[in-house]
């Protein structure tokens, strides 16, 4: 993946990762950054033209000057996109980036065509509370993120500075959206997207539990889930072949004639008489 | 110098097995299954005494502060002890330490408070404004730690407006949107009361402290030798910007044991030293870093907070011991001719002209608390005293009249402010 950095209106600019070949897809990183999240990227550029835009904030604190809230947030994603010409385009977002993607579609309902939601943030259910990830030590966040722990990668012995004041950034970017409950109000906006979703979401997630799938299908106007066993939040890292099977046969029967075998992966949601994300639009009408 | 008697008004009545028991001391200890009423109506009581007591013995200030969901420190409303401790003191300066402005809605409620306390003391309010610890504000309050230190510095630049302005004003800021600022009452100290800052080591509040001629006061559990650092680097920001090195801009606290020797120390104070170490300071590390509440700049000098002191060793898991504490400088106890040779040092090397002492540990009883007090009133401050002569004292609260004189009858008909009310104005300690 190559890194530049694009000029944006109002002074802003925002680095984008790119790299691979085939139709374009964009992805919005999860809690650590593009680079962390480098397994699955490099494994989607196997297929699409991976576009990655980094958080504003990773790079540096002051873009979050101008990037106060998660309107001027979803607005900063259609900004980059507009100067990319990416117009109707798949979004493919993890946790943090979930979110974002989320938001991005219901805010600017025509910049996304198909939507993929990877443990997605940005909900919240007094049942089933989102973990505090900012209420425990560090040495216990892979319990929260992670099913199994020891897949959490190691952070290395002896940190060096610089590797700590970026995590510190990254953190306190996310904590500016998720602070303190991870609710912005996207429950009374998801309503808006019109894009065909795909709701993955590991069974074993402790940081945001399972059921907050079934609260974003309700939610959407037209999705499916899909639950990946044995899988925690960080389903990229401890379930990365079986979540991009099932993103890949999401995707590759909406880039087929409408028609075409739903995905198999995908479950149906409960009770909706849903088979398939393609079978049904917006307005609840089926499509021809 | 100058003597500030500081209560933190811990909860006294933790069970011995409370390390074991609870992960932390603040934020989410459930207050229904530990806290009782009698006990905190007892507690407050003789906490007042004993601020009450220190006014008497001749302490220059009285020194409380804010807190939220602990037992550490009974006062979610500093501003509630001071309104007691107005009507019952007359002498001592009346020290906030402070209001944590970005957690008022609007922050004007500050302004609004203090001229309350400032009108009512005849003038004797020191206002603090801290930025508030990550559970106070972050975990407690909910705010933002990325935006937190922003809000709070928008927060006093508001109140300073609305203690001085010459007319309503709108204010559109960031956190806080008012078509109309017109605080009643204005503070009777003119232009307002002295600001001061606690501090807990970040390197912006340093210049932000020179820059507005603000009070610094590093707030300090672990004694001076780990305070020495941060004050360096305030004092190096007072130099960068020319400004004179006047220990009055600074403040320090440190705990205080005064006994007749070290064996009645131990004897006294040593189980309540504990109890504020091991009980009051079991803080839960998961609660001590929220993102974004330490800059980046603070990261990168590697200087720690209190907090994340207080927390990372707690993953020790492991009692403190007395010997501990006083081998490593967390309490300075022992005989009068100790202790003012150990003051004396911290004082040349941290260069602080306001002293605050804690002299009331844990739960230790009031008639310890009076004990160590008349003590250290008595044959501490005395041989301190002279210290920082040389320099005037710009920080200070400058009441109007004396108090016991503000009758409101006598204050119409002279006019407050005029040169009799200020030349009968009480000073003690002078400087």
């Amino acid at each position: 993946m190559q890194a530049e950095t694009i000029g944006l209106g109002g002074n802003r600019r925002a680095v984008i990762y790119r790299g691979g070949d085939g139709p374009p897809l964009v992805w919005l990183h999860s809690l650590y950054g593009v680079e962390a999240d480098a397994p699955v990227v490099d494994r989607l550029s196997e297929r699409y033209a991976v576009v990655a835009p980094l958080a504003p904030g990773f790079a540096d604190l002051d873009e979050l000057e101008s990037i106060r809230d998660i309107h001027d947030l979803a607005l900063h994603y259609d900004d980059i996109l507009d100067a990319l010409h990416l117009e109707n385009v798949v979004a493919a977002g993890h946790s943090f980036g979930a979110m974002i993607g989320a938001e991005l579609a219901a805010h600017v309902r025509n910049r996304v065509s198909r939507l993929v939601l990877l443990s997605p943030l940005g909900l919240w259910n007094d049942d089933y509370p989102v973990a505090d990830l900012f209420g425990v030590p560090p040495v216990d966040v892979p319990r929260l993120l992670y099913a199994d722990p020891s897949r959490a990668p190691g952070s290395g012995p002896q940190p060096d500075v610089e590797s700590v004041i970026a995590l510190a950034r990254g953190m306190t970017t996310v904590a500016r959206f998720l602070w303190p409950i991870p609710d912005r109000g996207l429950s009374r906006r998801l309503h808006r997207v019109k894009a065909p979703t795909l709701v993955v979401h590991g069974a074993e997630d402790r940081f945001v539990p399972r059921a907050y799938a079934d609260d974003f299908v309700a939610l959407l106007p037209n999705a499916s889930r899909a639950i990946i066993p044995g899988a925690g939040h960080m389903l990229t890292v401890e379930a990365l072949d079986q979540t991009l099977s099932t993103v890949n046969a999401f995707l590759n029967g909406s880039l087929t004639p409408a028609g075409a075998a739903p995905p198999m992966a995908a479950e149906p949601q409960r009770g909706s008489g849903v088979t398939a994300p393609t079978q049904r639009r917006g307005d609840g009408s089926v499509a021809q | 110098m100058k003597f500030h008697f500081f209560h933190l008004m811990p909860y006294p009545d933790l069970p011995d097995d409370f390390r074991d028991r609870y992960h932390g001391v603040w934020v989410d200890l459930p207050a229904a299954e530990l806290f009782d009423a009698a006990v905190g109506h007892q507690a407050y009581n003789d906490y007042l005494d004993e601020l009450e007591y220190a006014d008497q013995v001749g302490f220059d200030g009285i020194c409380v502060n804010e807190h939220h969901q602990n037992a550490y420190g009974l006062m979610p409303s500093p501003n509630l002890m001071v309104a007691a401790l107005a009507r019952r003191t007359s002498r001592a300066r009346l020290v906030v330490m402070g209001d944590s402005v970005a957690l008022y809605n609007p922050p004007t409620r500050v302004a609004e408070e203090t001229a309350m306390l400032d009108v009512l003391s005849g003038g004797r309010l020191v206002a603090g404004f801290p930025v508030g610890t990550p559970m106070d504000t972050t975990y407690c309050y909910g705010e933002t730690p990325a935006t937190l230190r922003d809000k709070y510095r928008e927060g006093v630049e508001l109140v300073l407006r609305a203690w001085q302005a010459d007319r309503p004003f709108a204010f559109n800021g960031r956190y806080t949107q008012l078509r109309y600022v017109n605080i009643w009452p204005r503070p009777m100290q003119k232009p307002h009361p002295p600001v001061w800052i606690p501090g807990s080591g970040s390197v912006e509040t340093w210049d932000w402290c020179a820059e507005h001629n603000f009070l610094y006061a590093y707030l300090s559990y672990f004694g001076y030798l780990r305070g020495r650092r941060v004050m360096e680097g305030f004092w190096d920001a007072v130099s960068q910007r020319g400004l004179e090195p006047n220990p009055y801009r600074a403040g320090f606290l440190q705990f205080v044991a005064v006994a007749d020797n070290d064996a009645e120390a131990e004897r006294l104070y040593a189980r309540h030293a504990l109890y504020f170490y091991n009980r009051c300071l079991h803080l839960y590390p998961g609660f001590s870093s929220p993102p974004g509440y330490t800059s980046l700049a603070t990261i990168r000098q590697g200087i720690e907070g209190q907090i994340k002191l207080a927390a990372d060793r707690n993953k020790e898991l492991q009692d403190l011991t007395w010997s501990q504490i006083l081998d490593r400088g967390y309490v300075v106890a022992g005989s009068p001719d100790t202790v003012v040779q150990r003051l004396t040092e911290m004082e040349q090397t941290l260069r602080v002209g306001h002293l605050m002492v804690l002299l009331h540990f844990g739960n230790m009883p009031k008639e310890t608390v009076t004990y160590n007090t008349t003590r250290f009133a008595e044959e501490i401050m005395p041989r301190l005293r002279p210290m920082w002569a040389e320099w005037q004292d710009e920080w200070w609260p400058k009441p109007v009249a004396a108090p016991d004189e503000t009758h409101l009858e006598d204050a119409s008909r002279r006019g407050v402010g005029s040169e009799r009310a200020v030349a009968v104005a009480a000073e003690p300690g002078g400087s």
